[in-house]
């Protein structure tokens, strides 16, 4: 009997095993290769091990994606997952301690000048022009110029390879706008046609327009819980971007160009004020709001629109994660009156690059790496609701084919178009060092101001005054110098006038 | 080496030395590595830290440190509101939260210590809060806590039949601090009721008794019997709780992020930032320093009320 029940036991284990490793293919189950990108896999190493960091989650997805690829080359990935919010800050706590952890490095583009300046990265030009190219080149001429200028250089040189393209873009439901009850309620309510909305006051008009208590009607259903027109990005740590969607496009720089804050002019406080507006169309928890919960608001069928990086149209796209599917319409971001032209400007906040830590003791691997996730596989990358990562590419851009499985061709056609013309707005984050403490005391000041702690004036008067203090305290002189220089690198890619 | 030659070292020692270097020697060598180790973990990181308050050291633009006498201090006392702030919502937690747990945790003690035996298994269910990490505390009360999803805010509703409409906890600068208050209260209540208890349990039975035939009322029994002589147990909880509260800082990250606004940022929170986000190491070195001078200050109040009890 007692063997018996070690044979039951034993076979349970079986089962158990069984079924979880079937649940580990199917989570290493990426997008088919698409055959639109020419490349070769680097000449096989010798089993080297190559150790990568990262955001934990779905961007991090890729590596499992083309393990085969990987084991092709002979390099094991080791992968160290930390959380979204922290990825400077480790890798930077191990790059002071020389702790040489990491061979590939993902960080944000926002780093760049911190991570160069101070050797933590290597530079990867004598890489990138080894031959044959079909092995070593990654394309960077493919690359569009603020992912790769802002993204990748520093110094002249080029330190890091771009895998995610950040900007935001305005995302809304189309059977709402395009209902034919709506229309005529909204037209009646305000004198005007229902559109996807084109300047920030309009935002506000719509996002009034959508919000609607359980009960009340919506498209001709009646609603069993709450609905609302919008949602902002409400969450200490980005909230600043959404604020500055609004103040770049009425004109507001961060800094002159000798880095005296611009951030509080009669523009940028009207700015806020239309953010701290917008609130009252917002679910009632909007400044806890994220990445995901933003997403989640929008694609879960509770606001109207949002503003949000370019993943979500994708996600918006897969019935495993959407509950709008179909019904998901891209926009410029909404912009600001200036004279008789409306003002466009989308924020590029996040965007995601790789970099060979300095210390690595396997750069020639660690470099074959990056390039595949960076070049050969990154169409498949970009396409696929499996990650966040947002196209970056010309090629990702052109080869519409690529999102067709996923959201049909002509959504995908609008994605693409949309997303386009964000990139045509796109504003840029504060590329210095110490970018960190700038946005921070951003970040906190707008995120007092949407939670009623301080008004705009006070928030933005007291960002100017902490600016000042930093910029002192980081040096005066050499702070003025890096910004100068980025001015000129943001005017070259026609970021700013 | 055997045991036996390991207790003979000071004599063979002193075939080396004299008789009383030989004694002091070998004492020396007992205790260095504890020495070492002091040293190592404790003792150069408070100089260091000493020695980065004077400095700016930005890690961000470069690893060179400048030397800046007083300016991190008195940035910290006269132009950093933030961290006045910070240090107001910590004083928060530290004073009512743990008083809370404080009254909580005694009268669940009182209770369970008239329960006889069958408190073993109420007493375990107590202790559940105690052995989970408090990141899994903080993302189970980020779910409760959750104002679309949360089962808190969906029973508050229920309850009231629609009448009440609950806070957006988390999001409203109102009540994020009363969270992560919460949270901590639920987790930290059981380690007051554990201790109280054990207090009772080890007064005198027959004091007890002795007052009871005294004609002693129940209430007089436990204010004039009982809170006296458990007030040594009290005072060491309480301060226990009150140094391990005023460095809470994995249910600010966890359940807030310090926000909305500055609504619930803590000491410990902001000097990570300071340390780990904007690596401004001289200014971080100042925020420790004074956090440590507050702790002390707050132990020593403790230990010397102790001491005029008599306890020690």
């Amino acid at each position: 009997m007692l063997r018996h029940k070690r044979y039951i036991v034993l076979a349970a284990i079986l089962v158990a095993s069984f079924v979880l490793s079937s649940t580990i293919v199917v989570a290493q189950g990426g997008p088919e290769p698409l055959g639109l990108t020419d490349f070769e896999l680097c000449p096989p190493f010798d089993d080297v091990t190559v150790t990568v960091v990262g955001d934990a989650g779905h961007n991090l997805a890729p590596y499992d994606f083309w393990a085969d690829d990987f084991a092709e080359m002979g390099i094991n990935i080791e992968l160290i997952e930390v959380p979204f919010a922290d990825v400077y800050q480790v890798e930077k706590t191990e790059f002071v301690a020389q702790t040489g952890a990491f061979d590939v490095v993902t960080f944000y583009p926002a780093f760049i000048g911190d991570f160069a300046s101070n050797g933590y990265l290597m530079p990867l030009d004598e890489f990138m022009s080894r031959e044959p190219a079909s092995v070593w080149d990654p394309h960077q001429e493919d690359v569009l110029a603020p992912f790769r200028v802002l993204y990748n250089e520093f110094g002249g040189s080029t330190y890091a390879l771009t895998i995610d393209g950040d900007v935001l873009v305005l995302m809304y439901r189309t059977d709402l706008f395009e209902n034919p009850d709506e229309q005529a309620a909204f037209m009646e309510q305000y004198g005007h046609e229902l559109r996807p909305p084109e300047t920030w006051d309009e935002w506000l008009e719509v996002g009034e327009f959508f919000t609607r208590s359980a009960g009340e009607t919506l498209a001709g259903e009646v609603l069993d819980q709450d609905f609302y027109g919008l949602a902002e990005f409400g969450r200490r740590s980005f909230s600043w971007a959404w604020f500055m969607n609004r103040a770049a496009s009425a004109g507001v720089m961060y800094f002159d160009e000798e880095m005296n804050p611009l951030i509080n002019s009669p523009e940028a406080v009207a700015a806020l004020q239309n953010m701290v507006d917008s609130l009252q169309y917002a679910p009632p928890d909007v400044l806890n709001f994220g990445y995901d919960e933003l997403r989640d608001a929008f694609i879960q069928g509770r606001v109207a629109m949002v503003v949000q990086w370019t993943d979500v149209p994708k996600k918006a796209a897969d019935p495993e994660q959407s509950v709008i599917v179909g019904n998901v319409g891209v926009a410029r971001v909404p912009g600001t009156l200036v004279g008789d032209t409306v003002v466009h400007r989308s924020m590029m906040p996040v965007g995601r690059v790789v970099g060979i830590a300095a210390d690595s003791d396997v750069p020639d691997a660690a470099y074959c790496v990056i390039r595949h996730i960076a070049y050969s596989r990154s169409l498949e990358d970009v396409s696929t609701a499996l990650t966040g990562l947002d196209p970056y590419r010309q090629s990702h851009l052109d080869n519409v084919e690529a999102y067709v499985p996923l959201m049909g061709e002509e959504n995908a056609q609008a994605y693409l178009a949309g997303l386009e013309e964000a990139l045509q707005d796109g504003f840029p984050e504060i590329f210095i060092p110490g970018a960190a403490q700038y946005e921070d005391v951003l970040d906190l000041h707008v995120n007092q101001a949407l939670a009623g702690q301080e008004t705009p004036q006070e928030a933005l008067d007291a960002v100017a005054a902490e600016w000042d203090e930093i910029t002192d305290r980081l040096g005066r002189d050499a702070q003025i110098e890096v910004w100068q220089q980025a001015l000129e690198s943001y005017r070259a890619l026609g970021l700013i006038e | 080496m055997s045991t036996q030659r390991l207790f003979n070292l000071p004599e063979r020692l002193g075939g080396i030395f004299g008789s009383d270097r030989r004694h002091r020697l070998a004492a020396f060598l007992f205790v260095l590595p504890a020495l070492v180790m002091l040293l190592a973990i404790t003792i150069y990181p408070l100089i260091r830290t000493l020695q980065l308050a004077f400095v700016s050291l930005e890690l961000s633009i470069s690893p060179n440190e400048q030397y800046v006498g007083l300016d991190n201090f008195v940035r910290a006392f006269t132009d950093d509101p933030r961290f006045w702030n910070s240090m107001k919502n910590t004083a928060v937690l530290v004073f009512v939260g743990v008083g809370i747990q404080l009254v909580f945790g005694f009268v669940l003690a009182l209770m369970a210590n008239e329960m006889g035996r069958r408190r073993t298994v109420w007493v375990t269910l107590f202790m559940i809060p105690i052995m989970i990490a408090p990141v899994v505390a903080g993302f189970q009360f980020r779910v409760i806590f959750n104002d679309t999803f949360g089962p808190l805010n969906y029973l508050i509703e229920w309850a009231s039949g629609g009448r009440i409409t609950p806070p957006a906890w988390v999001a409203d600068p109102g009540t994020s601090l009363l969270t992560i208050m919460i949270t901590d209260i639920w987790q930290w209540t059981p380690f007051m009721l554990l201790i109280i208890l054990a207090g009772l349990e080890s007064i005198s039975q027959e004091i007890e008794e002795a007052a009871q035939v005294d004609g002693a009322s129940y209430w007089q029994l436990l204010w004039r019997i009982r809170v006296p002589l458990l007030l040594p147990v009290l005072i060491i909880g309480v301060l226990i709780r009150m140094m391990d509260t005023f460095k809470t800082f994995d249910l600010v990250f966890l359940l807030t992020g310090g926000g909305p606004g500055s609504s619930s940022e803590t000491v410990a929170f902001y000097t990570y930032l300071n340390g780990f986000r904007f690596f401004s190491m001289g200014y971080t070195a100042v925020l420790a320093l004074i956090q440590l001078v507050i702790i002390v200050i707050i132990s020593q109040v403790f230990l010397k009320l102790q001491q005029r009890r008599g306890a020690i």
